[in-house]
């Protein structure tokens, strides 16, 4: 098996996406200091999907959050590109979020007053460069389901939807946290597949976080974190269909 | 397009439409009331204005006892004087078929031919005199309608104690009687006191003035001093008896009419800034817990690039969304309501034609208050919800610490059922939650308080003029001043049973620069009649000499007791007195000085003379005594308190209950908003906490005892914090309802603070009976679902 470093990635003409060094997080002062990343450092590359596994309040999400500008280090290096996340504004957080990722939650997360097609085009009318939102939902195998309130939906489907209005507006990076956590195994497989399926269709480069080592097997390269850094990570050297996982 | 934004404002308005409406129209209640008293003052002054150019109201008057129409000349040259007009102005006595009292009035002279230069009539009905007639007359239209009279009918007055019928030709208006009372009431009787114009010959020769005038009114110069040009007018003509010059700030009619703008003024500042404060904390509580709920909903938009403006404007046009819609409810509710309420003015305010004039102005001051009152309530919320962190958001809340509530504490504990206490720990864990629906309850009660309050400070006035200051049944006034004898021949009049002298006196009271023309009134010290009053209502014994003012005049003289005064009469010979100030009395209308009657007459320089009288009357034999009365010519006026009681419980009562009424529904349409918006608020907020409770085997009962133990321990709180809050309010508003024609006392009764907690009990069990049958309807699954 041959181990992928960062150096084989970059070798293979991948170019790097994220650069991260050293980054820290700490949450709360004194006795209730936290710390919740504990200098993580990693590469994430073009194309590649991700995924990040450790147990659970090891900072993933933090890490997450992290990479995808809703919140910033402590301390340490965070590049997107040549794009400085540590030092920007909230005004370039903003136009970061609204161009660069997509982001889609354990908790779906839609907005219960808008059906599936409103919540994708709410998110497109605001992006630069968009998909109809009736072509994201197709992605996702929704394309019957466009009227639909959330509230109408079961939970597999509202987080295709959450998926679909992730990447409607075909972002460089999907940032997917537990995205299977609150589903059972087989609207969990419907899931990843989409993942899958807009990765590999679109290029995007997608990291997905969970705590089920079961999820290893569809990445390129898994990433073991815990206790706040990146403990090792190894390539697959194929990446197993999503149907064929099961937990 | 409408953008996905906007269409997600638009369900979240119409799954709020409940609270969105409450708040709308509270706004709208304020708003109303804004756009009514603005546009009735456009009305009133834009009327007035108009009415005095067109028919060139005078800027100067004077009455005067006589002068030859020469001096007339003389005035018109003074520097800064535009136009003089000398007539004739005389009290009458009048007969009139249809009335058994006799009334009384004011008789003005037209030129013989050609109209007036200055307060030119206006004609309702009939015809002008014709030039050269006789035997005509023009009468005020307010006199002619109390008392049913049409051009053609006939009309018997005494001129100079003859008697003489008199052709009605016309109905007319002037702007001088735009309000029109007697001199020195407080309140209009139209059907004993009217105003009537005849040819200068006619009333020259009845009065025997021919070649002279006693009444002068003239307009000023541009840029001319009105001072000054009083000070040149009295100077001419102290000599032939002038008692003093005065200008329209003076003027009885336009003074009323002012004091209803400046009334208008304070309701147009008072209420709707307490009705829209009560709306800016209704629309907080509405948009808090709207970000409360959407929390995840804005970090999500934050996380997929939306900007904070965009964010921030997303709930501000939610707020814009109440203000709009109570602005246009409000302005289109005003204008119906100023359209009843110009309609009476027709009461008390004659103008040839007022009509009600909507104050464009008024709507954008309404949409600007109203979106302040919104922002107000709103900026707190929206800030919040601009600085929520996106990636705190998508955190769950943390779940609340709860512990044992401050009352478990003290032990009694196991004294309480399970609702109780969760009620009361859930009360205790979010003390700012239950402090603003305190709050919001607390205002609901306040504004109740308000329009009862008025309405027991107007009877409480009533009271005050009628039962504890005129104990008598009946005054009269005589044509000239008569010696006390007069006294033993009104006693033998059928059914009188006391009877008291007095005399006015017209004077001038000057303290330092400041000074007021009033009519002094002189009784006997143990008078039983026309009590004179401390601020306690305890009699002041009117000492046998100095003077008593009320409270009023000495406020606007700046003087105290003890200090000295001085009088300068305006009447028989003129003398100036120094009399010392020696109390101040209650009087809660017009300004009043009172002295003992001897010592008046003393100071006047006269014996023991009355020109006036009041009788304590056996009611039985009325009409005996009154037919009476009509027989003896020297009678100028009488006033009878029960006419003038009835008369005014049609007219002026009337009005206020009407006025009152929109403002207590406005209260009480505020009071429902605020409760029913503040149960449903708990609601929601509750939901998933209720159907917890439900789940694990809770009643439906049980759970709805939590709900209704909160409401209650709150309402419990609010109720006595909105008693008080309303007493200020009510205190701020009514007190400035203060003017030199009224000052209304404020008063609080039992009934009122009855009345509020009644009003918020109710409104509080139907908000609840509400909120209970949605907590029927309540999903159990859904809201138990994982948060949105
Ligand atoms: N806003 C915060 N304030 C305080 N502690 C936090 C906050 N966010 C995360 N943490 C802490 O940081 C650690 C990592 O959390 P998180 O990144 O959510 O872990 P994971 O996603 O791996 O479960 C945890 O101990 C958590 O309690
Ligand atoms: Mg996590």
């Amino acid at each position: 098996m041959e181990t992928l470093t960062p150096q084989n990635l970059a070798a293979a003409g991948r170019p790097q996406v994220f650069h991260v060094r050293g980054l820290t997080k700490v949450y709360g002062m004194g006795a209730a200091e936290v710390h919740a990343l504990a200098g993580v450092d990693l590469d994430l590359y073009a194309g590649e999907l991700a995924v990040l596994l450790g147990p659970s309040g090891s900072g993933k999400t933090t890490l997450l959050n992290n990479l995808g500008g809703l919140d910033l280090p402590t301390a340490g290096e965070l590049r997107y590109r040549d794009f400085d996340l540590t030092l920007a504004s909230e005004t370039e957080l903003t136009r970061y979020r609204r161009d660069a990722v997509g982001f889609v939650f354990q908790f779906y997360n839609l907005i219960p007053s808008l059906t599936a097609r409103e919540n994708v085009a709410l998110i497109t009318e605001i992006a630069r460069d968009p998909m109809p939102p009736e072509e994201a939902l197709h992605m996702v195998n929704l394309g019957a389901r466009l009227d639909h309130f959330p509230a109408q939906l079961s939970g597999g489907e509202q987080q295709r939807v959450a998926i679909a209005r992730a990447i409607a507006k075909r972002p460089e990076v999907l940032l997917c946290d537990e995205p299977t956590g609150a589903l059972d195994v087989r609207t969990g497989i419907v899931v990843l597949e989409a993942i899958e399926r807009v990765n590999r269709e679109l290029g995007t480069l997608t990291v997905v976080i969970t705590h089920n080592a079961v999820m290893a097997g569809m990445a390129d390269r898994v990433i073991h974190f815990s206790d706040g850094r990146v403990q090792h990570e190894h390539r697959n050297p194929t990446r197993a269909p999503a149907s064929s996982l099961n937990w | 397009m409408l953008s996905n934004l906007d269409r997600k404002l638009l369900r979240d308005l119409n799954r709020m439409k409940g609270q969105v409406v409450a708040v709308a129209l509270v706004m709208a209640c304020g708003l109303a009331m804004l756009v009514m008293a603005r546009s009735l003052i456009f009305s009133l002054e834009s009327t007035r204005q108009e009415y005095y150019e067109a028919h060139r109201f005078a800027e100067v008057f004077a009455h005067l006892k006589r002068a030859p129409n020469a001096l007339a000349a003389r005035v018109a040259e003074l520097p800064g004087v535009a136009t003089a007009q000398a007539g004739i102005a005389v009290q009458v006595t009048l007969d009139l078929a249809g009335l058994d009292e006799p009334a009384s009035g004011q008789v003005r002279s037209l030129p013989d031919f050609g109209p007036p230069e200055l307060n030119r009539l206006f004609l309702r009905t009939g015809s002008w005199l014709a030039p050269g007639s006789r035997g005509e007359l023009l009468v005020s239209e307010a006199f002619a309608e109390a008392n049913q009279l049409h051009p053609g009918d006939q009309l018997a007055m005494l001129l100079n104690g003859r008697r003489k019928e008199f052709r009605i030709a016309g109905l007319v208006l002037s702007p001088e009687i735009i309000f029109e009372a007697r001199p020195g009431a407080s309140l209009p009787d139209n059907r004993t006191y009217g105003t009537f114009w005849m040819p200068y010959k006619e009333i020259a020769t009845a009065f025997d003035l021919y070649g002279a005038f006693n009444y002068l009114t003239l307009t000023l110069a541009p840029g001319a001093q009105l001072r000054s040009v009083i000070a040149a007018v009295d100077r001419l003509l102290e000599p032939y008896g002038g008692r003093g010059a005065y200008g329209r700030a003076d003027h009885p009619s336009h003074i009323r009419v002012s004091d209803e703008i400046r009334i208008l003024q304070t309701l147009s500042i008072g209420f709707p800034i307490v009705f829209l404060s009560v709306a800016a904390f209704m629309t907080n509580a509405v948009l808090s817990r709207l970000l409360t709920l959407q929390r995840e909903q804005i970090a999500i938009l934050k996380a997929f690039g939306f900007a904070n403006r965009q964010i921030v404007l997303h709930y501000l046009k939610f707020a814009f969304v109440m203000v709009v819609g109570g602005a246009v409810v409000g302005t289109l509710g005003g204008v119906a309501l100023g359209h009843r309420l110009v309609v009476m003015y027709h009461l008390f305010f004659r103008f040839p034609d007022l009509y009600f004039r909507f104050d464009r102005s008024a709507v954008v001051l309404a949409l600007g208050v109203g979106v302040g009152a919104a922002l107000l309530g709103v900026l707190s919320a929206v800030r919040r919800a601009a600085r929520l962190p996106p990636a705190e958001a998508m955190r769950p809340e943390p779940p609340a610490s709860f512990r044992p509530a401050l009352v478990e504490r003290t032990g009694i504990g196991h004294l309480f059922s399970h609702s109780f206490r969760i009620a009361v720990r859930n009360l205790e864990r979010r003390p700012a939650q239950a402090l603003f629906t305190v709050a919001g309850l607390a205002l609901a009660t306040g504004i109740l308080i308000v329009p009862n309050c008025f309405r027991d400070s107007v009877s409480e006035l009533l009271g005050f003029q009628w039962d504890v200051v005129q104990r008598q049944d009946m005054n009269l006034g005589l044509v000239e001043p008569a010696g006390v004898q007069v006294r033993d021949l009104l006693r033998q009049l059928p059914g009188v049973i006391a009877v008291e002298p007095f005399r006015g006196a017209a004077a001038r009271i000057r303290f330092g620069h400041r000074s007021r023309q009033i009519g002094i009134q002189g009784t006997p010290a143990d008078t039983q009649h026309s009590r004179v009053v401390d601020a306690w209502y305890r009699e002041i014994v009117l000492p046998s000499e100095g003077l008593v003012v009320s409270a009023k005049l000495a406020e606007v003289l700046a003087a105290k007791v003890g200090d000295e005064l001085t009088v300068q009469f305006l009447e028989g010979r003129r003398p100036v007195r120094t009399v010392p100030l020696v109390g101040v009395s209650e009087d809660l209308t017009g300004i009043a000085a009172h002295m003992e009657l001897r010592a008046l007459n003393h100071l006047l320089g006269d014996g023991d003379v009355m020109n006036g009288a009041s009788f304590t009357l056996d009611m039985a034999r009325r009409r005996e005594f009154l037919h009476a009365l009509k027989q003896i010519p020297r009678v100028s006026w009488v006033g009878i308190k029960e006419s003038l009681r009835d008369n005014f419980r049609q007219t002026t009562a009337a009005s206020i209950n009407l006025i009152q009424s929109i403002y207590l529904t406005f209260a009480i349409v505020v009071a429902f908003g605020v409760v029913y918006n503040n149960a449903r608020i708990s609601l929601a907020e509750r939901a998933r906490e209720l159907a917890t409770l439900r789940v694990i085997g809770f009643s439906e009962r049980e759970v709805g005892a939590v709900l209704i133990t909160e409401l209650t321990i709150l309402a419990l709180i609010a109720l006595p914090l909105g008693l008080l809050l309303g007493t200020g309010f009510a205190n701020g508003i009514v007190s400035a309802v203060n003017t030199e024609t009224v000052r209304l006392p404020v008063i609080f009764t039992l009934h009122n603070y009855a009345f509020a907690t009644m009003v918020v009990v109710l409104a509080s069990t139907i908000s609840a009976l509400l909120v209970l049958r949605r907590l029927k309807q309540l999903n159990l699954v859904s809201a138990l679902k994982a948060p949105e």
